[in-house]
């Protein structure tokens, strides 16, 4: 293990290996007409290199504007898009490489929820069917005899009643379709969930609902989360760790405490001051509030070094060389910048 | 605040009449916004907050919208019953909106430019070159870099927060005295939000102009708004200061609004959500419209419309347990 001098100074990270490792995943669209015939086809650089572990039981937070990868990340995770390169261990096997039927047996234990519970759900299966799909495709997970009890426990288990596996989709509000997609990512009772703005779409008081319900089935599961969002304040109250991604790489990674109270990088310092806050008591002092210039350059043509840096108050020189990298030898509070914090 | 108010909407009514079902979007709310105020209108989606808007500014259209009720008056006149015609000529020059999703308000076919000199132009204010020239000085107001090259551009080549500007440079352009600003940065990411609200703050101040600002996020009404007005089922369930409101709710859905919202001191707490969802406008519960979903509820709030009771000078709440929710 490389990291053990990091491993024993944080109190989240389990001694255990990590459930998954991702290494360098990049992952670039071509764009254009596609018949270039010959001519270098542009690209799109969605994530450019991102490296994270997660431990088991652990909720990794990722976080960024629009743009910034993490979708992407979540996706070539999935291997719903083929990364174009990288790796990413799930239990030391790597997702990337796997078989179409090593991946299947992975899958069977890496789930996910996504963002638009109207999109994600079939509107012509009814809930007992679109919770009891997985066993469809791993029929080996439930004899077939448990599956209508197991969808109904199910139900319960998200906060649904069971008589609802007899309905439909459209039936349901926003909230309750969210938890519909929940269930049936824990059919299989997975080890890690990949939640794609899992309460993005949901009205705040719908979505604390969802947000606890989340961190319930943590505490009874031990299912390590990989939490996608843009919203500061609930990636912060479900995360234990945090990494923040600019243009397709992570910026500064570290304990939730770390980079929420103790921000290194520029940008996350502006992220997280761009954030309306809620509390009088603190104080309410817009002079200390970073506005940051302009806005995300396009991930077809970012700025060479340091891709912040055209937005960056503290940018030198040295920001256009070489691309800063998280500083390994700094413990679990990495960032990548050339003038920290 | 003593100014005689620039705008006051008393008991609106508004509904939807669909072949099965009428939706009763807004069921009688009254608001008022002062001179050079932002004032808030918080809610969450269906609560009638943007129809609300819509009625005031006549954009609704009828069928299937239909005003049933209450009345809306700006600068003293009596906008729902004021012909057309005439309150077309409010429009931009007295009154003007700012929608959330500017690629669909923004015209595809003409150049921003041309787009904001329209303006000018509609309202006889400056033809030709000066008011294009006009338009040019707008966006460079509003933030937008090389205003000469970029006021030939279109609407497809701004990036969101850009096209945003341009929205906000079309509304101002006639310096209105009132803004009404509809989820202006719902769309956009939170470094760009602080950018144009920002802006919109900076252009309000300069301009003494007033503003409405309808939202569903309580940070940016904590951050920018004077005043706010709550919202609950088509009905302003309690309003007042700001900080006042914010940090001592008297209205159950406001405070339980309040809980709802994960905060850094609550950190690896549970998080108190509402039970159940909003009603559906088609059904609202009798009494008040939130008893299904509130913890101080009782068997008064189920058959009984709450009274607006008055907390503080320019503070009022529609609950029976206000007193209750202002000790918690």
């Amino acid at each position: 293990m490389s990291d053990d001098a990091s491993a024993s100074s944080s109190t989240l990270t389990k001694d255990a290996p990590p459930i998954l490792e991702v290494r360098d995943l990049v992952k670039h669209f071509p764009i254009g007409s596609g018949f270039s015939l010959g001519r270098k086809a542009a690209v799109v650089k969605a994530v450019d290199g991102v490296s994270f572990n997660l431990a088991a039981g652990e909720t990794l937070g990722l976080v960024g504007e629009s743009g910034c990868g993490k979708s992407t990340v979540a996706r070539t995770l999935l291997r719903l898009e083929e990364p174009t390169s990288g790796t990413a261990l799930f239990r030391g096997e790597d997702i990337f490489a796997a078989n179409p039927a090593a991946l299947k047996n992975i899958r069977l234990r890496l789930q996910v929820i996504f963002q638009d519970p109207y999109a994600s759900l079939n509107p012509r299966m009814n809930v007992a069917e679109i919770i009891a799909e997985p066993w469809v495709i791993h029929p080996e997970a439930l004899p077939v005899s448990e599956r209508a009890e197991r969808v109904r426990s199910l139900l319960e288990s998200v906060g649904l009643r069971r008589e609802h596996a007899e309905r439909y989709p459209h039936e349901f509000s926003g909230g309750q379709r969210q938890r519909i997609g929940i269930a049936r990512a824990m059919a299989l009772e997975p080890e890690v969930l990949i939640c794609d703005e899992p309460v993005s779409a949901l009205d705040v008081s719908v979505q604390a609902q969802v947000v606890n319900l989340l961190m319930e089935i943590q505490e009874r599961l031990g299912i390590a989360y990989v939490f996608i969002a843009h919203d500061l304040s609930v990636v912060r109250h479900m995360s234990h760790r945090i990494a923040v991604m600019y243009l397709g790489r992570i910026v500064e990674t570290g304990t939730e405490e770390d980079v929420y109270n103790n921000p290194r990088h520029p940008y996350t310092k502006a992220l997280l001051s761009a954030e309306p806050s809620l509390d009088f008591s603190e104080t309410r002092a817009k002079s200390s509030r970073i506005i940051l210039q302009g806005e995300v350059p396009s991930p077809a043509n970012p700025p060479s070094g340091c891709r912040f840096r055209n937005r960056c108050w503290k940018a030198q020189e040295i920001c256009a060389g070489d691309t800063p990298v998280l500083d390994r030898n700094e413990g679990d509070h990495q960032v990548a910048c050339y003038a920290p914090e | 605040m003593a100014d005689h108010p620039i705008l006051s909407v008393d008991n609106l009514q508004v509904e939807f009449r669909t072949g099965r079902e009428i939706v009763h979007a807004v069921n009688g709310a009254t608001f008022s916004v002062a001179p050079r105020e932002t004032a808030a209108i918080l809610g969450e989606s269906g609560s009638g907050k943007s129809v609300t808007a819509a009625a005031i500014m006549r954009l609704l259209q009828s069928p299937p919208a239909f005003v049933t009720g209450g009345s809306v008056r700006f600068k003293g006149q009596d906008v729902l019953s004021m012909p057309m015609a005439e309150w077309r000529r409010f429009c931009g020059r007295d009154i003007a909106m700012v929608f959330q999703d500017a690629l669909t308000s923004l015209n595809p076919v003409f150049s921003v430019g041309w787009q904001i000199a329209e303006l000018f132009r509609a309202h006889g204010v400056a033809r030709g070159k000066d008011a294009r020239d006009r338009a040019i000085e707008l966006l460079g107001r509003v933030g937008i870099p090389d205003p000469a090259l970029r006021a030939r551009d279109y609407t497809h080549q701004f990036s969101g927060g850009m096209r945003q500007r341009v929205m906000i440079a079309m509304a101002i352009a006639l310096s209105p005295d009132l803004l009404t600003a509809d989820e202006p940065t719902t769309a956009l990411d939170v470094t760009v939000q602080a950018q144009i609200m920002e802006l919109l703050e900076d252009l309000r101040r300069e301009s003494d102009m007033a503003m409405i600002l309808i939202t569903h996020d309580l940070g940016v009404v904590a951050d920018v708004a004077d005043t706010v007005w709550v919202m609950y089922a088509g009905r302003v369930v309690e309003h007042g200061p700001v900080s006042a409101v914010l940090s001592r709710p008297a209205h159950a859905y406001t405070l339980a609004l309040l809980n709802s919202v994960p905060r850094a001191r609550d950190k690896g707490r549970k998080l108190e959500p509402i039970a159940g969802s909003p009603p559906d406008l088609a059904r609202i519960p009798d009494g008040c419209a939130f008893h299904p979903r509130c913890r101080f509820a009782t068997n008064l709030c189920r058959v009984e419309a709450p009274p607006s009771v008055a907390i503080a000078p320019g503070r009022a709440a529609e609950c029976h347990h206000a007193g209750k929710v202002f000790d918690v």
